[in-house]
């Protein structure tokens, strides 16, 4: 998109070239130093919006992260928040998240396989439609249909039961971090689908094509070419699906009432007031490391997306 | 029927019909396994909210709801605070996105980036840096709802800057600035008889997708102390499981039916193969 947008920004200013040329450089000159003015103006608001109402709070996060109560520079705060229950809690929201992510992306590239192998219009519109629904579902609903499904006095607990297996008894709890895992999957699987289906659908038919006439197997062919070329962007949309997880609090919250530890959840308790004395701006250390581990798969993301752009454009 | 030959595949030859390779049964069996993955809890929670007891048929909790004058108080605040947003985003955004693709096209994917920047930084921690640094402000903006659509504006921008941004991508911009300015419209006029009209599907697209988010949020407007509706739900959910069963039912179904919409119109519109919202945002940032 860049590249043809500036394509067409160039020849713009070659075809608005025409009469001489001092005098039309001139002119462009001007022109160029108008627009750079009206520039900053035109796209101020929207940039000083964004400065605000988000970067201004995150930077505050990290920089309070560095005081005591009194304002002085310390390192107490970082100190407890990488020792003991927080510690412990990193730990645990790292797990829940690589997991979960796993899950799904392994799920999540079945189902998009699937679906782009399906020539049924109707099923590919359902499932792309769907997964943008169910992809923006998180939160607090998602908690609640999952209890009714397979909570202490769920639909499916009791069917279950009522067949003979009861479910908490075999020590699934759907308040834990198994639950979670599998409530996550509800929108982890459709943001899945939805990053991985534009890859997949670029594997060019050339390609496959190209594959069979050498006498390729389906097996040849996805060892050679298939899973070479969808393993970085499956890699990317591991991340995202790893950062999604990350964060997410509304779930968490609403499903375990808090008692499960996991950084957000910790987080949001030293916001809701429970403070010990002594931890005034510990969350704001745990918060600059929730930043820290997002910014790590973020970088880590810009690599292996920059690996995955060569092939499929 | 799994193992069809290579030939054979290439002498059915139709578009995508099975380029992939892979049979049927894999197919049938992975989109029936994930299909009821996701249409079991829904089937479930209806059933759940209708539960009375003795296993009969009721429809006692939706009713107890509708009697609780915080059901509706609560879902009037998300309202709005969801129309003061969805106005503050548009009026944030037609500028912008029409300004950055006449005047700067080359910076188009900066800005882009600038608007997926939320998803980098948890909304946990967007939450407890609005404590931090607007403790400060006037009551009017840090102690009132206010506070909750300024920042629902930023949180919602991966989704709703994509979709604005990509509509006004699929119209010929510049050719309506020029004709209407070689006609001496003045930017007023270019939006206002030029420009809007043809974004008509743009607005509405990131219109809904920003008021649905603002109708789910939870982590900031809990933490902020603000009783919006899934601050509400939660708390029926701690005293009475079937009403907020009941609740979320409803609240799920009326924020797939508006995004459904979305995701029907906009893949129509671009032959299906760019999305609107989060998925062109993923899209996008799969692109880059």
């Amino acid at each position: 998109m860049a590249v043809t947008d500036e394509l067409r920004s160039g020849s713009d200013s070659v075809s608005g070239g025409g009469g001489d040329a001092p005098a039309d450089a001139g002119r462009r000159r001007r022109s160029w130093r108008k627009g750079r003015w009206h520039t900053s103006i035109g796209a101020l608001p929207f940039l000083v919006y964004v400065a605000l109402f988000l970067l201004v709070p995150a930077i505050s996060v990290v920089a309070t992260a560095f005081k005591n109560g009194n304002g002085q520079f310390t390192m107490a705060n970082f100190d407890e928040a990488v020792h003991g229950v927080y510690l412990q809690s990193f730990i645990a929201s790292i797990k829940l998240s690589f997991a979960s992510a796993l899950i799904a992306a392994v799920v999540g590239v079945l189902a998009a396989l699937a679906v782009s192998a399906t020539d049924n219009r109707i099923v590919r519109a359902l499932v792309t439609a769907g997964s943008g629904v169910f992809a923006n579902t998180g939160g607090v609903p998602l908690a609640f249909s999952f209890i009714a499904t397979v909570g202490n006095f769920g639909v499916v607990t009791k069917l279950l039961s009522s067949a003979g297996f009861d479910l908490y008894a075999h020590g699934f709890s759907l308040y834990s971090v198994l639950g979670l895992t599998i409530v996550y999957q509800y929108f982890l699987i459709p943001l899945m689908i939805l990053i991985m289906i534009p890859p997949i659908q670029a594997l060019r038919k050339e390609w496959i094509d190209a594959s069979a006439s050498l006498g390729a197997s389906r097996f040849q062919f996805w060892r050679w070419v298939g899973i070479p070329l969808l393993t970085p962007p499956m890699l990317a949309a591991f991340i995202v699906l790893f950062t999604d997880a990350f964060a997410a609090y509304a779930t968490a919250e609403a499903l375990t009432s808090g008692t499960i530890p996991l950084v957000p959840i910790q987080l949001g308790s030293l916001i809701s007031g429970n403070v010990l004395a002594g931890q005034t701006n510990l969350g704001d250390a745990l918060g600059a490391g929730m930043i820290v581990v997002v910014l790590v798969a973020a970088l880590l993301y810009a690599y292996v997306q920059r690996k995955a752009s060569k092939w499929l454009r | 029927m799994a193992t069809v030959t290579p030939d054979l595949q290439r002498g059915a030859g139709g578009e995508g019909s099975n380029v992939l390779r892979l049979g049927k049964p894999f197919r049938y069996t992975v989109l029936i396994l994930v299909g009821a993955f996701f249409i079991i809890p829904i089937v479930a929670s209806a059933r759940f909210s209708f539960l009375g007891n003795n296993n009969s048929f009721t429809f006692s909790a939706y009713t107890q709801l509708f009697g609780t004058p915080q059901f509706w108080s609560t879902l009037w605040l998300s309202v709005k605070v969801g129309v003061g947003t969805v106005a503050l985003t548009l009026a944030l955004l037609i500028p912008t996105v029409i300004f950055v693709h006449v005047r700067l096209p080359r910076l188009r994917r900066l800005f882009e980036s600038v608007s997926l920047l939320p998803l980098v930084i948890p909304s946990v921690v967007v939450t407890l840096g609005v404590i931090t640094s607007f403790r400060n402000l006037p009551n009017i903006i840090y102690g009132t709802p206010v506070i909750l659509a300024l920042e629902y504006v930023v949180l919602a921008l991966p989704y709703s800057y994509r979709t604005f941004d990509s509509a006004v991508q699929s119209i010929d911009l510049k050719t309506l600035v020029d004709a209407g300015q070689s006609l001496g419209a003045g930017w007023i006029k270019l939006l206002r008889f030029a420009i809007l009209p043809n974004l008509r599907s743009g607005l509405l697209g990131a219109s809904i997708l920003t008021f649905a988010f603002c109708l789910g949020e939870f982590a900031v407007a809990s933490l902020l102390s603000f009783t919006t509706f899934p601050v509400f739900l939660v708390q029926v959910g701690r005293l009475e499981a079937s009403q907020a069963v009941a609740l979320s039912l409803i609240a799920l179904i009326f924020t797939w039916i508006p995004l459904a919409l979305v995701m029907i119109v906009f893949s129509q519109r671009r032959g299906g193969r760019r999305g609107t919202g989060i998925e062109s945002a993923i899209e996008s940032a799969v692109a880059d």
